[in-house]
């Protein structure tokens, strides 16, 4: 498989992946690009014996996205961001209940960080578990906790 | 709404990366990728451990003196020796260790020296050579063992040497072969001769009360006298034994070669080798284990700081 495959195949999950993470479209696309242009670099690294493209892939784009949380600068373009009232109308993803989307907004990026991973790239929990450099238990347990607080979100808005 | 339900919604969800982001990542992906390393470390190592072993044992191989070549240098040594009745071996000589003795002070000098020689002759010569060393040096030979048999041939003597001459002793006895061992023993004595000679001043106060005394008793004189006489004699014996050095010697042909290849087959090299790269890593081990368990402490204390820190960031909406 080249690189340009593997973009091609696997843009619109890295583009996911950093849209759920950031919560932040127009961040999730600088990240997506940025991403490629470093798993470029680093394609050569790459070893289909030890995981799949999209996982290694994804792995980049976390990498990227957390250089992104840790930059000052953009931390506060974030709280602005968050302080602006119209980036809510800005959706997470076509075809989500507004009370989803506004319960998905309240959860932490470590929470929609694993849903993204478990239930939008449908990844096993065991990938999921070695890309975010945890254990199997504690993924499925965030897994849940992520879940309980959405279902506990509409029953309140419901 | 159930749990069941929330994860079907997020399902049902497609993203899609808009167009311009995809004709961008299509522009960097149509970038020359970069080529794929040939050699990485994995490949690299895979073949340069077995090649290091490999000139290990092939150095070892070609360094190590083959049958052939150890019978020609004995074949030298023989032809050399013509000349010169007792020739040294061919290796550099040295000679025997002398101990320093502080003088003044009876010291108990023995000296245990092995040489070898070439073959029978050499040692039978080497013999007369030892004895007639002594002789000149104003020593003796308390006793003198040879024995031989199948082309070898060993001499056990011991010599008593003024201890004055003990080094011009030794130095000639080393120039009769290769010394292949040689041990230097010496002992202070004088701190028990001035013991004794208290002691010896002491008893000879008390018979001297005893004769004094009227009358004498005739039974603890005489054990008193025994006594001093006996120490006398024990004084003089170390006394004796600290002017005269004692050299064992021990004159020995060279072990056969047979003896001393057995064993040495075609694969021999590769086990020194071996032997060497086992102790190499053993060393390495020693050496380098508490150092990786510390930097793997580090590692391991670094990436829970950075597990945390992710956790921090990750921790807001």
């Amino acid at each position: 498989m080249t690189f340009a495959d593997a973009a091609e195949r696997h843009l619109d999950d890295v583009y996911g992946y950093l849209s759920w993470l950031t919560s932040d479209r127009g961040a999730a696309e600088e990240l997506t690009a940025e991403t490629f242009e470093r798993a470029l670099r680093l394609w050569h690294r790459f070893d289909p014996g030890r995981g799949s493209a999209r996982t290694w892939l994804c792995q980049v784009a976390r990498t990227v996205a957390l250089d992104h949380f840790r930059s000052e600068k953009r931390r506060l373009r974030r709280e602005q961001l968050a302080a602006d009232p119209d980036r809510f109308e800005q959706r997470f993803a076509e075809g989500l209940s507004p009370d989803l989307e506004a319960a998905l907004r309240a959860l932490t990026a470590g929470e929609r960080e694993v849903i993204a991973l478990r239930v939008l790239l449908d990844l096993d929990a065991q990938t999921a578990a070695r890309m975010l450099g945890i254990s199997t238990t504690n993924c499925t347990t965030r897994l849940n906790r992520a879940l309980k607080k959405l279902e506990e979100a509409l029953h309140v808005a419901a | 709404m159930s749990q069941r339900d929330v994860v079907a919604e997020l399902r049902a969800v497609r993203v899609e990366a808009p167009p311009e982001l995809r004709a961008r990542v299509r522009l960097i992906a149509a970038a020359a990728e970069p080529p794929r390393r040939r050699i990485t470390l994995r490949r690299a190592l895979v073949v340069a451990v077995p090649l290091a072993a490999a000139l290990a044992a092939g150095i070892v191989a070609l360094t190590r003196p083959s049958h052939e070549q150890t019978g020609k240098q004995f074949a030298a040594h023989g032809s050399a020796a013509v000349g010169t009745e007792l020739a040294p071996a061919a290796a550099p000589q040295r000679k025997a260790v002398v101990v320093p003795t502080p003088a003044g002070r009876a010291t108990i000098y023995d000296e245990t020296l092995s040489l070898q020689l070439r073959d029978a002759r050499a040692v039978s010569d080497g013999v007369k050579r030892a004895l007639a060393i002594a002789a000149s040096l104003s020593g003796y030979a308390t006793s003198v063992h040879a024995s031989s048999g199948g082309g070898q041939a060993t001499a056990d003597l011991v010599l008593k040497v003024p201890r004055t001459n003990v080094v011009e002793a030794l130095s000639r006895l080393s120039q009769l072969g290769t010394i292949v061992a040689e041990q230097a023993d010496v002992t202070d004595a004088q701190a028990g001769l001035n013991a004794t000679d208290r002691t010896i001043a002491r008893l000879q106060r008390q018979l001297k009360k005893l004769r004094a005394q009227e009358p004498a008793p005739a039974k603890q004189i005489v054990q008193l006298e025994r006594r001093i006489v006996a120490l006398q004699r024990s004084e003089a014996a170390t006394r004796l034994r600290a002017h005269y050095a004692t050299i064992s010697l021990r004159l020995s042909t060279k072990p056969p070669a047979v003896g001393v290849h057995h064993g040495h087959g075609p694969l021999h090299g590769v086990v020194v080798a071996l032997t060497w790269l086992g102790i190499g890593a053993l060393y390495a081990l020693a050496v380098g284990g508490p150092v990786t368990l510390l930097l793997g402490l580090v590692w391991f204390a670094a990436r829970a700081v950075l597990r945390r820190r992710e956790e921090a960031l990750l921790s807001r909406p």
